[in-house]
């Protein structure tokens, strides 16, 4: 690693080692390492950028957008629910919130008219368990 | 046989199978990160929404005919979401107006001082002013964390052409935000 080298690096992909290229790591981290007085000044500045860009927000789904998928899920594998009343049902016992239901009436309506109607437990489950808070992506992966 | 890990290859086995669990686990593991990429990259709290429903609505129909190995779902979930964006933001190019399209989030309010919602709102307006392949560049591998490898993949470009556009990203969002680093007068917390 030259001190060119790594001066592109930081340049390129900041301070935060994780954002380094997997292949040059270790050797920029050994570069570094060695070289503090070369290296610190561009890590200290590339730092003070990154810091700043953390600063943007992150946007928060909504539970309308969330429901909007969820409610796409079942379209798309075209297993609607027994009846949408159901999971509007769920949903607003769920959240609590009428808004929830209003959000979603509009979405459910469009899936009892058009999917099939079909009983199907799988699909109901779907919206049973989204209407369940604190289901864990690990949990459910294991 | 897959060349490679693909942590979400189980998991999108599963959606395709209609698995109630998986398809809650790929909305909270997937729509937040879709949402993200959408939202930096078209700096409209609406239109990412639009484009982060579509995206997921295609992994939806994907996932039943999946081929694991060829690619990363997350990779893959990206391509079609960021494809969303350029149709998006062709179309700004392409609607005549007088003046450019409105960007939100920008700058602080007229009726109070700086405050630390206001830094943010300033670093979104700085990358929302970004060239679209800069601002491309940065949200793949600083926002999203995609490996150098894998953002270039996407953008169909080589490495050293996504360093490029990283750096000169880079430095025009550090001379946007000078005002805001550490020991400039002002700089809020």
């Amino acid at each position: 690693m030259t001190a060119e080298r790594f001066h592109a690096l930081v340049a390129a992909y900041g301070a935060d080692r994780r954002h380094w290229p997997e292949d040059e790591r270790a050797a920029a981290e050994a570069f570094a390492a060695a070289h503090a007085d070369v290296a610190a000044p561009a890590l200290d500045d590339a730092d003070a950028l990154d810091a700043l860009l953390h600063r943007s927000p992150t946007p928060q789904v909504s539970m309308a957008l969330r429901d909007r998928v969820l409610a796409a899920a079942v379209t798309a594998s075209g297993r609607a629910g027994r009846t949408g009343r159901v999971w509007i049902d769920r949903l607003s016992l769920a959240f609590g919130a009428g808004w929830a239901v209003a959000t979603c009436a509009g979405v459910a309506a469009g899936v009892i008219m058009t999917a099939n109607f079909a009983a199907d437990a799988q699909a109901d489950a779907v919206l049973y368990q989204a209407s369940l808070l604190g289901v864990d992506d690990t949990e459910v992966l294991g | 046989m897959a060349t490679f890990a693909d942590p979400d290859e189980e998991l999108v086995r599963r959606v395709g199978q209609g698995d109630p669990a998986a398809i809650q686990a790929m909305v909270a593991r997937k729509l937040p990160r879709m949402l993200a990429l959408a939202q930096r990259m078209l700096g409209d709290p609406v239109e990412a929404e639009d484009v982060a429903q579509e995206a997921m609505v295609r992994a939806w129909r994907q996932a039943p005919r999946w081929v694991s190995g060829r690619a990363r779902f997350d990779t893959w979930l990206h391509r079609v979401a960021l494809n969303l964006c350029y149709d998006r933001l062709r179309r700004r190019r392409e609607i005549p107006t007088d003046a450019p399209p409105e960007r939100r989030d920008e700058g602080p309010a007229p009726d109070r001082g700086l405050l630390a919602a206001d830094v943010g709102a300033a670093v979104n307006g700085a990358l929302a002013r970004l060239p679209d392949r800069q601002r491309e560049a940065i949200v793949l591998c600083h926002y999203q964390e995609l490996s150098n490898i894998e953002a270039a993949g996407l953008m169909e470009i080589s490495i050293e052409a996504l360093e490029s556009l990283l750096s000169r990203g880079r430095r025009a969002l550090r001379l946007a935000l000078a005002e805001h680093r550490p020991g400039a007068e002002g700089v809020s917390k």
